[in-house]
């Protein structure tokens, strides 16, 4: 089935109305792993790189090559949301924390960065789709690697709100401070399109646009807060009514 | 003599890369992330020249770049921007900024940084 041209230009410029984002932000955001993975593989081809330096490089490619990998994969899964197919469930957000660090961990190493888990005492459920929320987490803790620029460890927070009924799940960062109206900006018109994000201009929003379609899809928003030295990046979702018997 | 390079880009592995070909050539490097960071690199060290990214984070290489013409001795400074945006840009409206070369990160080849160093330094 061929697409008609009004199809094609709302497919290639944005904003879009039917959920699916833009290709010229996806193409965008794929631009810089796959400019750098280039170089990489070209630099492999010339021998004279010692053995460590080429394990290095490989290792730069591989984690850059998944990373890209993941966004392919967000974008997947953003496109087929319409279909309703993810069902919700009460959810540890703490377990889930805990592997997503373990999983990025070797990314955030190879930085030469850290990224780490602030626990709670007591234990939270909160209702979501396990994989979209895992994949919101892992969007802003890549945000948070990219833009924060000290040596502070990126850290992923859990909160409770609204007298219990709202649980927060937070990725603080060290980047550079967003304006005044970002929050309106990733409120607003990220519900429709990808929205480039001030001080953060290589990003073209992508991220930020799917997260916020993934948190709709479990009755979720997603939203920043402001630090003189950052941002938490954060995902509300409902608490899950089975946590009064924890 | 060795000639001293600052490098402006905030992807860490790709400005590593670039310090990884450059110093192969006998180039001495500073890397800095972002805008800020240039400024105060280049107070420190006079720099030959500078390999910019348009895109960073916080102030962008625009700003950078109008910050350097501001000073006689940073305004003489060769600089080579490395984008992915190249297509999109010109070089003859960024020539009064001292830009001498724009590469397009999406297609150079490692030693073509070599290359564009050593033809604003040479």
């Amino acid at each position: 089935m061929s697409a008609t041209k009004g199809e094609h230009k709302r497919l290639l410029n944005g904003p879009l109305t039917d959920g699916l984002p833009s290709i010229v932000a996806a193409a965008h955001e794929l631009k810089s792993p796959l400019a750098l993975i280039r170089q990489l593989s070209l630099m492999l081809e010339d021998d004279s790189s010692s053995k460590e330096e080429q394990r290095r490089m490989l290792r730069q490619i591989s984690l850059t090559s998944e990373s890209a990998l993941r966004l392919t994969n967000d974008l997947t899964r953003s496109v087929k949301l319409t279909d309703a197919m993810f069902s919700l469930e009460p959810i540890n957000p703490q377990q889930l924390c805990e592997d997503i660090v373990h999983e990025l961990t070797p990314l955030f190493s190879e930085h030469g960065r850290h990224v780490r888990f602030a626990p709670r005492k007591k234990q939270l459920l909160l209702v979501a789709n396990r994989d979209l929320l895992r994949r919101i987490i892992m969007n802003f803790s890549e945000n948070a690697l990219h833009y924060s620029e000290c040596e502070n460890p990126v850290e992923i927070k859990i909160g409770l709100l609204n007298s219990g009924k709202t649980v927060r799940l937070g990725v603080r960062d060290f980047g550079p401070a967003l304006a005044s109206d970002a929050l309106n900006a990733i409120g607003g018109r990220l519900a429709s399109a990808p929205t480039t994000i001030y001080a953060r201009p290589q990003s073209s929003g992508l991220g930020l646009y799917i997260a916020s379609q993934f948190a709709d899809v479990m009755n979720g928003k997603i939203g920043v807060t402001r630090h003189h030295d950052g941002s938490t990046f954060y995902v509300d979702l409902q608490a899950s009514r089975q946590m009064s018997l924890l | 003599m060795s000639h001293s390079v600052l490098i402006v880009e905030d992807d860490k592995w790709l400005a590593e890369q670039y310090e990884r070909v450059l110093s192969k050539a006998g180039i001495k490097t500073t890397v800095t992330a972002h805008a800020l960071a240039a400024i105060h690199a280049l107070d420190e060290i006079h720099q030959d020249a500078i390999i910019l990214d348009i895109l960073l984070t916080g102030n962008t290489a625009f700003t950078l770049m109008h910050e350097l013409q501001s000073y006689g001795d940073t305004g003489n400074i060769p600089i080579i921007i490395c984008t992915n945006l190249a297509s999109d840009l010109n070089i003859e409206d960024f020539e009064p900024y001292g830009v001498k070369r724009i590469l397009d990160k999406t297609k150079m080849v490692p030693d073509d940084i070599v290359i564009a160093i050593k033809s604003v330094l040479l």
